[in-house]
């Protein structure tokens, strides 16, 4: 067995195109990730800036009703992984503004079906690997087993099956340990330059980690699978751009119109808004229509009667308004569900979906974010009400506390994440018993 | 012993029909026959990569098998292209491998390779840098290197040039002092007359004629030639 990975180590690493290749990933990753952390670290500078403004903000505004028209912003701010994954994640810049008006602005136009209209391509650390590892995996998967006349060569040696295996496991060990070694290679320069990971950020990348060597894996062994299916034909090179087009680029692509044709079932954004504005004119028009039926009603009396609408308010067209949003973003959230199912179906897909997730730029991003605007701006209509109606004539408080106004999205591996390295597991593991079925019925004729 | 019982292949265009022959210890068969993908077929017959439908082949009693040691004897085909053996490794690195994966005795290849003058620079070589004869040098040693079991050769030496040609009939002739049976398959009628100690002419998948090697130096080998092997 020793023989084997010493051998295959010296076919890999001794090559000089092997070597020219493994390296250029080597500089585009580190350039990615030094890209990554820049772009890292103009997000905490304008974060600042952001921080400064809404503070100062506040200062400037003279009453609670100013207060409510104007609002604050919320910023997405994601994991410190995403640096890694800056192009791989669905939200891009996202921020948020809480007012009292009824419709929820996600700015960027990432709400409702166009979410799942814009992705990044490939120009991050997880692309890298994706676009020319996966390359570099299936030419080397295709090399492994040399020719039929050398396989027959050394079936008089050893047995085919431990030629077969070894050779594989051997590659497959020192690639893996390649990729595995140059992220967390990665990883760690990234942290000596300061930027901190949670432990749970740790766990993910390592997961990250395990299905990108697994995607890997799986183009190795696709590349082999399809040597052995093409005889080692001259005719192979076209094949083998093929099959990588095929799975890099067109399932993926297939995978992302499915979802948006699948997120076309649901409802507009803009008509949610419309209806729960609506609800509003109607609580609206029930007070116009009172001071029309009683036009000398005297100022105290008007104050009061405001609250007691005010009351009624968050009692009722708020909470059905906040019911509209809530339900809206169920329905939303199931087209994510089903997406995530689907792309597990093939471990490209999947991978696209992981490395979102893993980001915290993903779906499930987007829906925390959701939640969390959701629950602030709850707090902030019973604060605005309660400030403008209870307190009158009073300083205009922050309603903002600390930090709230950033909302800081974790990085998380999808719920899927177990059955989806499973699969990929299984996708190699078929995709070499079908290699070996068919390296029989090459050599040995019937 | 290498002992062949009316064997019969009827698959493609390649048949053979009840082919019997055997080669004692010590003895070198020269198998002729054409095309050399009737020869290739018969070659990967005897290696065992091919059942035949009827019929019985025997190595010193024991049938074929494909699975390293379990080889019963030492099989060296005709190398097409050298580059079919291109791993991206060094020839040294590759020796190594079979060596230590295959569990051949490195002596042996190493004796072989100085019998053929192979210059030890060659093993940091890759395949592709190497002139062919070079690399049937290395292959020839990595063939010959178990150093037990008989020998079929596959039409071996074809398109080499005579010195080559030489120290492999040297070897060749070493193996059957040592009491080797050596079945060779091809068709170059004047080298078969060189080294064989009897012939075979098999035509359309049968086996024709059987002569000594004396005697088919007293017979019209271009006679012999066009009657069977055109």
């Amino acid at each position: 067995m020793r023989a084997f990975f010493r051998f295959e180590w010296r076919r890999i690493f001794r090559e000089k195109k092997n070597l020219v290749s493994l390296g250029c990933i080597l500089l585009l990753s580190i350039y990615f990730v030094l890209s990554g952390l820049n772009e890292y670290r103009q997000f905490q500078v304008e974060k600042g800036i952001f921080l400064r403004f809404e503070k100062e903000k506040v200062g400037h505004l003279i009453s609670y009703s100013q207060y409510g028209g104007f609002g604050f912003r919320i910023l997405f701010e994601a994991s410190p992984l995403n640096l890694f994954f800056v192009n791989s994640g669905v939200l891009q810049d996202v921020q948020s503004n809480i007012d009292t008006f009824e419709a929820i602005k996600v700015e960027s136009s990432f709400k409702g079906n166009k979410l799942f209209l814009r992705r990044g391509f490939f120009k991050d650390f997880a692309g890298v690997p994706f676009v020319f590892g996966s390359l570099l995996m299936l030419y080397l998967g295709h090399l492994a087993l040399v020719s039929p006349a050398h396989l027959r060569f050394m079936m008089g040696r050893m047995s085919m099956k431990k030629y077969y295996f070894l050779t594989t496991a051997a590659r497959l060990f020192w690639l893996n340990l390649y990729f595995a070694v140059l992220g967390l290679g990665l990883f760690l320069l990234v942290r000596l330059l300061g930027v901190e990971f949670s432990p749970s950020d740790r766990l993910h990348f390592l997961a990250y980690l395990l299905v990108l060597v697994l995607l890997l894996d799986f183009f190795y062994l696709l590349g082999q699978l399809t040597a052995l299916l093409a005889g080692f034909r001259r005719i192979f090179f076209l094949w083998f751009f093929v099959v990588w087009f095929v799975c890099i680029f067109l399932l993926p692509e297939i995978s992302r119109i499915s979802v948006f044709s699948q997120s076309q079932v649901l409802e507009s954004a803009e008509k949610v808004n419309l209806e729960k504005f609506r609800t509003l004119m109607s609580l609206e028009k029930q007070f116009r229509d009172y001071l029309k039926e009683n036009p000398s009603t005297r100022l105290d009396q008007l104050r009061k009667m405001q609250k007691q609408f005010a009351v009624q308010f968050i009692n009722s067209t708020y909470l059905v308004n906040t019911g509209l949003e809530t339900r809206y973003l169920r329905d939303v959230e199931r087209v994510i569900t089903r997406h995530e199912r689907q792309s597990l179906l093939f471990p490209t897909t999947y991978y696209q979906y992981l490395a979102g997730e893993v980001s915290g730029k993903g779906y499930q991003g987007y829906i925390d974010f959701m939640n969390y605007i959701m629950r602030l701006r709850s707090r902030f209509i019973r604060f605005y009400l309660n400030k403008r109606y209870g307190e009158n004539d009073a300083a205009v408080e922050s309603f903002v506390k600390g930090h709230e106004n950033i909302f800081r999205s974790r990085s998380r591996l999808p719920g899927t994440a177990g059955s989806g390295i499973l699969l990929m597991a299984l996708y190699g593991a078929a995709l070499c018993a079908l290699g070996y079925w068919r390296l029989r019925r090459l050599v040995l004729e019937p | 012993m290498i002992s062949l019982r009316d064997l019969e292949l009827d698959e493609g265009d390649y048949p053979l029909e009840a082919l019997s022959l055997r080669v004692a210890g010590g003895e070198i068969y020269f198998l002729l026959n054409r095309p050399e993908q009737a020869n290739d077929r018969l070659f990967r017959l005897l290696a065992g990569y091919v059942r035949p439908l009827r019929g019985e082949i025997q190595f010193d009693g024991r049938p074929p098998a494909i699975a390293g040691r379990g080889v019963p004897a030492l099989f060296i085909d005709r190398v097409v292209d050298p580059v079919e053996f291109e791993t991206e490794a060094r020839l040294g690195d590759w020796l190594d491998f079979l060596c230590a994966g295959g569990g051949l005795d490195r002596r042996r290849v190493y004796e072989t390779l100085l019998l053929c003058n192979f210059h030890d620079r060659h093993l940091r070589s890759r395949v592709r840098d190497l002139p062919p004869e070079v690399f049937k040098q290395i292959y020839l040693a990595v063939c010959l290197a178990p150093g037990h079991g008989n020998i079929v050769c596959n039409d071996f030496i074809r398109g080499a040039a005579k010195g080559f040609e030489l120290k492999f009939n040297k070897l060749l002739l070493q193996e059957k002092a040592r009491g080797r049976a050596v079945l060779c398959l091809g068709y170059d009628i004047f080298y078969a007359s060189e080294i064989a100690d009897r012939v075979g002419f098999v035509k359309n998948g049968r086996l024709l004629l059987e002569i000594g090697a004396s005697d088919l130096k007293e017979m019209d080998i271009k006679d012999l030639y066009g009657r069977f092997l055109t």
